[in-house]
């Protein structure tokens, strides 16, 4: 079934037809040990056992009608795919206990508005769009800790999924990033992330991800690159106070001080808060609860007005770490996440936290005193 | 001819600010936020003698302390101020600096002075008061507050 | 001849030096956005034909005649125009909860310099709400968060109030004379005589003729002698009365301004919406807040702004 899966998108990616063995490309087994990465802490540059993205060939010498065949292939065949392991017999479904640890979503930031409490207290919320969200493989913990991307701190115990987002066109990458959805069945994706995730909350490549793996009330973690500002001095990257503006001041009216001690201790100490590249930086912001759901669209209202990251970037989205919000969680969450079977009723199209206000109802009023 | 004109201004501005019993001052020396801080001159709104002879003396009173941590008074805040070479403790009724929304922002930064043992020392207080104040649950407010009759939209007077 | 020869240098100057970084801002801040898509490819990506479901918007059918100033009366729909922060569907998802609120409550037509009453609820009032009377000095933000500012004298002490519109403890507002003023802000009532924005709490509606435009209040107000709380000799004031300016303060007033604003097109152009955006915006509006107003809250006809 993978084998036709990926005869299809090699064919769709107009690449020469060789057939990779599924489980070279799937468990990167042959690297055994963990591999370091060095260098720069923000750089651009994909790790070593990155697959490439973009093509090497591109179909200059195509007719117009095999062009228009192959984009209707593409339409047709990837959107609804022949080989999907879903139709395989469903994976068993773990229980949630508070040790569990579930995938996350891939979603897209969008802009912040206010809402209001039913006691008229007024919060901001971000909204953040899962758009278009497939599981594309499952590790289990102990061929995870075989492969490249491990750390030893992790421990043992646990396995991890990758959850793409955005579906694309497959002529746009290459046959070897092509052939990363074969086991899943889904078209390839834009952007891929990886979640660390305990066995029992295990998923089936090729399960899609909607908002509705949160419930309204949960509290979540957003993880996403901070704006960048480029090389900065210290007056804008730490908030120091630079020299002032006259008084025979030369040279200096934006420059830090002193940079450490003499004697002993003397010499620049390790962290010292010098200029240099601001921003464009991972950053976590913890326990945001969600108010409101709007499940047509996919979008978390999320209170916070400081989510990492510009409008319209990716912010991964997952189960709160903070031990005091895990237990307050008085129901279990979906597990592993929310299959449309799951869904009996139909679902309105917006969900709402109990102590948010609706704006269908009418305004707050106090009840007046019996005097 | 202009010099001139800016000369007599100012000499006019220098006696308004003598004879001026009202919330405008001539010079101001607090920050752009209007923040009410060490030495912010107040404006005392109870009909107590000795508010009525710092006014009429020009010479209003000036935040020595205020009760916080953090030394920025705000709406309902106690603070201490000195008036006719006294100190005397108070409370802030009204606030110039932006406030919050529905919360009313007034036109001079208003105190109502109290005694050592809590009481007001006017019987009165002349403007409005906001409502917001009734929030807070301060044995020694409420009796300030009790000044406060009538109301007024989102406002508390006493006339 | 002095003067405008100063003036010709620095506008080149200006130009020089600010003129290009007006148009590297978006480049500027898109450059530095590597980890995020543009607005154009999201867009791609929710109408794309390889999603399950396709996310498409209820989009106007039949196109209405707007009035040609109806943007103006209600300026809060409008999105603010920076277009690295927005975001059409969140726009349209913001606009829908407006809407919405404005079927439960009226949100009157109103303008900077009309006499307003606003009815909050109030927890520590007697009445538990609370009727406030002034007049609106200032109108502001978009969306959800559009607010406005009223002034009113009362017992002699200058008051202001910020409320927002959208705000559900909200429980009425009510336009008691509909009437505009020379000016966008009103905020130089502050340095003026308190006559000028004293209103009586007891105002009773002043209602307009039949298929009248708004009147402009032309009223020239008289401010006090300075010290102000703003320098308005630069605020380039319409409604108010001549004042006297010190030679140095005429010269620096001068200096501070930008008559090669109203030439600059890309500016212009990129301080609103654009024309599409903004024609669909008001198709939207327009349809949901005046032909699907319930009977009960209709009452006058559109007028000509």
């Amino acid at each position: 079934m993978a084998n036709k899966c990926s005869m299809l998108l090699v064919r769709a990616s107009n690449c020469v037809h060789n057939y990779i063995h599924r489980e070279t490309l799937t468990n990167p087994s042959f690297i055994s040990c963990y591999q370091q990465k060095r260098g720069r802490r923000r750089t651009c540059k994909p790790p070593s056992w990155f697959v490439r993205r973009s093509p090497t060939t591109w179909d200059k010498d195509l007719t117009p009608e095999n062009k228009e065949f192959l984009h209707g292939l593409v339409e047709d065949e990837c959107k609804v795919p022949v080989c999907s392991p879903l139709r395989d017999e469903p994976w068993p479904r773990g229980e949630w206990t508070r040790s569990t640890r579930r995938t996350g979503v891939l979603a897209i930031k969008l802009s912040t508005i206010p809402q209001w409490t039913k006691d008229g207290r007024k919060v901001y919320t971000t909204l953040l769009q899962v758009l278009d969200n497939h599981v594309i493989r499952y590790t289990p913990p102990e061929d995870f800790r075989k492969t490249a991307g491990w750390k030893p701190y992790w421990g043992q115990k646990f396995g991890s999924v990758v959850v793409g987002a955005l579906s694309c066109d497959p002529r746009k990458f290459s046959k070897e990033y092509n052939h990363l959805f074969m086991e899943s069945g889904v078209p390839p994706k834009r952007k891929l992330t990886r979640f660390i995730v305990t066995p029992d909350a295990a998923i089936e490549p090729g399960t899609p991800l909607t908002a509705m793996h949160f419930r309204v009330g949960d509290y979540v973690d957003c993880q996403a690159k901070t704006i960048g500002h480029g090389f900065q001095g210290v007056v804008k990257r730490w908030g120091m106070k630079g020299m002032p503006a006259s008084h025979g001041v030369t040279k200096s009216h934006r420059k830090m001080g002193g940079t450490g001690g003499g004697g002993d201790k003397g010499g620049i100490w390790k962290g010292k808060k010098m200029p240099g590249h601001m921003g464009m930086d991972w950053s976590i912001l913890k326990g945001l609860k969600i108010v409101r759901v709007n499940t047509k669209f996919n979008i978390l209202y999320v209170v916070s007005t400081s989510v990492p990251g510009p409008t319209n970037c990716y912010v991964r989205v997952y189960d709160t770490v903070l031990p005091n919000r895990i237990r307050a969680t008085k129901e279990p969450p979906p597990m592993p996440t929310c299959y449309p079977e799951d869904i009996s009723d139909e679902l309105p199209e917006e969900l709402f936290h109990e102590d948010l206000f609706r704006f269908t109802e009418p305004s707050i009023s106090y009840a007046e005193e019996e005097s | 001819m202009q010099h001139t004109t800016g000369m007599t201004t100012l000499l006019h501005n220098f006696s308004s600010l003598v004879m001026q019993t009202g919330p405008r001052q001539t010079f101001c020396t607090s920050g752009a936020m209007m923040e009410i801080r060490k030495l912010a001159r107040m404006k005392i709104v109870d009909n107590s003698r000795i508010g009525r002879e710092a006014a009429v003396a020009g010479r209003p009173p000036r935040v020595i302390h205020v009760y916080k941590k953090n030394s920025v008074g705000y709406l309902g805040d106690k603070i201490m101020v000195t008036v006719r070479g006294q100190k005397k403790r108070a409370y802030i009724v009204g606030c110039k600096q932006f406030q919050a929304p529905n919360v009313p922002k007034f036109d001079s930064n208003n105190i109502v002075l109290i005694e050592d043992n809590g009481q007001p020392t006017g019987t009165r207080i002349k403007v409005p008061v906001p409502s917001v104040l009734r929030k807070k649950k301060d044995g020694e407010f409420t009796k300030l507050l009790s000044l406060a009759t009538r109301f007024k939209g989102p406002l508390w007077t006493s006339e | 001849m002095a003067t405008a020869r100063t003036f010709c240098l620095k506008c080149s100057l200006h130009l020089f030096k600010k003129g290009p970084n007006v148009g590297s801002i978006g480049t500027n801040v898109f450059m530095r956005q590597s980890n995020t898509l543009s607005p154009r490819l999201v867009d791609v990506h929710r109408h794309s034909k390889l999603l399950d479901e396709n996310q498409t918007q209820d989009k106007a059918d039949e196109i209405l005649e707007v009035p040609r100033d109806f943007r103006f009366v209600h300026p809060e729909f409008m999105p603010p125009s920076l277009w690295y922060r927005r975001d059409k569907l969140t726009e349209y998802l913001e606009r829908r909860d407006m809407y919405r609120r404005r079927s439960v409550m009226e949100i009157p037509e109103f303008y900077v310099g009309s006499i307003m009453a606003v009815t909050l609820a109030d927890e520590y009032s007697p009445k538990k709400n609370s009727r406030f009377v002034g007049i609106c000095i200032e109108r502001r933000e978009s969306g959800l968060r559009a607010n406005f500012r009223l002034r009113n004298v009362v017992n002699g002490q200058g008051v202001e109030i910020l409320y927002e519109m959208y705000n559900p403890l909200l429980q009425k507002i009510e336009v008691l004379k509909l009437e505009k003023r020379l000016d966008d802000q009103l905020l130089y009532l502050r340095d003026a005589p308190y006559e000028y924005s004293t209103f009586s709490f007891d105002l009773a509606p002043v209602p307009l003729p039949k298929a009248s435009s708004v009147p402009v209040n032309t009223l020239k107000v008289k401010l006090n002698p300075r010290p102000w709380l703003q320098r308005w000799e630069r605020a380039g004031l319409q409604g108010v009365e001549e004042f006297e300016v010190s030679e140095k303060q005429r010269i620096k007033a001068e200096k501070a301004t930008t008559p090669w604003e109203k030439y600059d097109l890309m500016k212009k152009y990129r301080s609103g919406i654009n024309e599409y955006d903004r024609g669909d915006i008001i198709q939207e509006f327009y349809k949901q807040t005046e032909l699907n107003k319930p009977k009960t809250l209709k009452k006058k006809p559109l007028k000509q702004v």
